[in-house]
């Protein structure tokens, strides 16, 4: 019985594979406007949605601490569903942001032969954790306020930064001056015309 | 009666694929497919002679051409690298790496598989073996398809029926394998059913998507860089030719 189980628990994983291989749409990352797009995404988690001080701000507890201490009921409450929307629209922002850095990685990666096996299993594995854990975070702040998972809020931002760190090695070719100076060869060339 | 009704299906279909893939030249766009259906028919039609004189013989016949059209089912999976992986190297060597390594499984398998099950009956050895091998094909099959998925890899209209019908086969082989392994004998008469019965299902699938040639789209990535490129290589045409208009002013006296 367990044979026979197992055996369908096989061609179930096939079933599956064949009906996302099927119904799902190709990816058209790869090209300059997908780098570019990664590069803002990019920025965007590197300066404006991780860096610690933003993440302290958004989930400091000094900031309930004196509003509960200094201002009535309402204005508390009206605070924490304020804190608590601004939190979960900043969970969201990364998350979309790692998604569009995941579509640019696999987009490209998928080209290269030289592609390292392990180094794409470590950022599968970093990718999946990723998101699971925004989503997990949004569900969290969501149920129990912005104040609930303090840990988690650093966790989830100091591998995000990590992500960051590999996935700007991997954009390191597309650097500013390279753009800039093929920029500015095309300018040259068009004047030229 | 039935069975005979749906292998003679099978076969016209078959054939009708053929000559469909001879007419339309698909046949030299996809050799291997192709050389796994002939492979089939020619081993098919016999088959159906041999079972109508001798369902003893039948025996033997069956499970010879079950294995042999399980290893020219290969040639499938070799389509699906040549037309859907080719132009992608970082995908197709996470493929080409898993395969190898299914195939390795594969081989120690059949190997060791026949020292190892030797007291248990012929029949139900050949039922088990031919299980396990549509496992490990499933499992190959399985892992060729997240990479493609995950890879977010494009498939053409023929490539999609190609692998579909086949996953689709594998499938109700595996389970059905499965089930007659579990049941024993008194499944023999469903199953002589199903079996042929889900690889008619395969050929309809095959003779819709093998129709007309619809090839496997170019990653549109690498039009585009070959698009920037030549835009890039008319811009400096452009501008030699500026410069030389420029240079021949300067030399005219």
């Amino acid at each position: 019985m367990i044979q026979l189980i197992l055996f369908s628990l096989i061609g179930a994983l096939l079933v599956f594979a064949l009906f996302f291989a099927m119904r799902r749409g190709p990816r058209t990352e790869g090209s300059s406007k997908a780098l570019v797009g990664a590069r803002q995404a990019l920025n965007s988690l590197q300066a404006g949605l991780l860096p610690p001080e933003l993440v302290e701000r958004i989930f400091a507890p000094e900031d309930y601490e004196y509003v509960v201490s200094q201002a009535p009921k309402d204005v508390r409450d009206l605070f924490c569903a304020e804190r608590k929307k601004v939190a979960i629209m900043w969970v969201d922002q990364v998350r979309q942001q790692i998604r569009s850095l995941m579509r640019f990685h696999l987009g490209s990666a998928r080209f290269h032969a030289g592609l390292s096996l392990q180094t794409e299993i470590g950022l599968a594995v970093d990718f999946t954790g990723l998101l699971i854990a925004c989503r997990a975070l949004q569900v969290l702040l969501y149920l129990r306020g912005a104040y609930s998972a303090p840990r988690m809020v650093g966790a989830t931002a100091a591998t995000a930064t990590r992500v960051c760190r590999i996935s700007e090695e991997s954009l390191a070719f597309l650097n500013a001056a390279s753009i800039g100076g093929l920029d500015d060869r095309s300018a040259g060339a068009a004047r030229l015309l | 009666m039935l069975s005979s009704i749906i292998c003679w299906i099978g076969i016209l279909l078959q054939a009708l694929i053929l000559a469909r893939g001879c007419q339309s030249k698909l046949l030299a766009k996809y050799p291997f497919f192709y050389a796994y259906g002939a492979c089939v028919l020619i081993l098919t039609v016999p088959a159906y002679f041999v079972y109508a004189a001798n369902s003893n013989t039948y025996g033997f016949w069956y499970w010879g051409e079950q294995l042999v059209s399980l290893i020219a089912g290969y040639g499938i999976l070799l389509e699906i690298f040549k037309h859907v992986l080719s132009p992608y190297p970082g995908a197709e060597k996470f493929a080409r790496i898993t395969g190898i390594m299914v195939f390795g499984a594969i081989l120690c398998f059949a190997l060791v598989f026949p020292l190892v099950r030797s007291h248990s009956s012929a029949s139900v050895t050949m039922v088990e073996f031919e299980r396990d091998l549509r496992t490990v094909q499933a499992i190959f099959v399985s892992g060729l398809l997240v990479v493609i998925t995950y890879y977010g890899i494009e498939i053409g209209k023929n490539m999609k029926g190609m692998i579909f019908g086949y996953g689709l086969y594998i499938v109700t082989s595996l389970v059905s394998l499965a089930v007659r392994a579990y049941a024993g004998p008194s499944f023999t008469e469903v199953w002589r059913i199903i079996q042929p019965l889900s690889y008619d299902v395969s050929l309809m699938i095959w003779m819709m998507a093998l129709w007309s040639y619809h090839p496997t789209p170019i990653p549109e990535s690498r039009v585009r860089l070959e698009a920037e490129y030549e835009a890039l290589a008319a811009r400096t045409r452009g501008a030699m030719g500026g410069m030389r208009a420029e240079l021949g002013r300067v030399a005219r006296p």
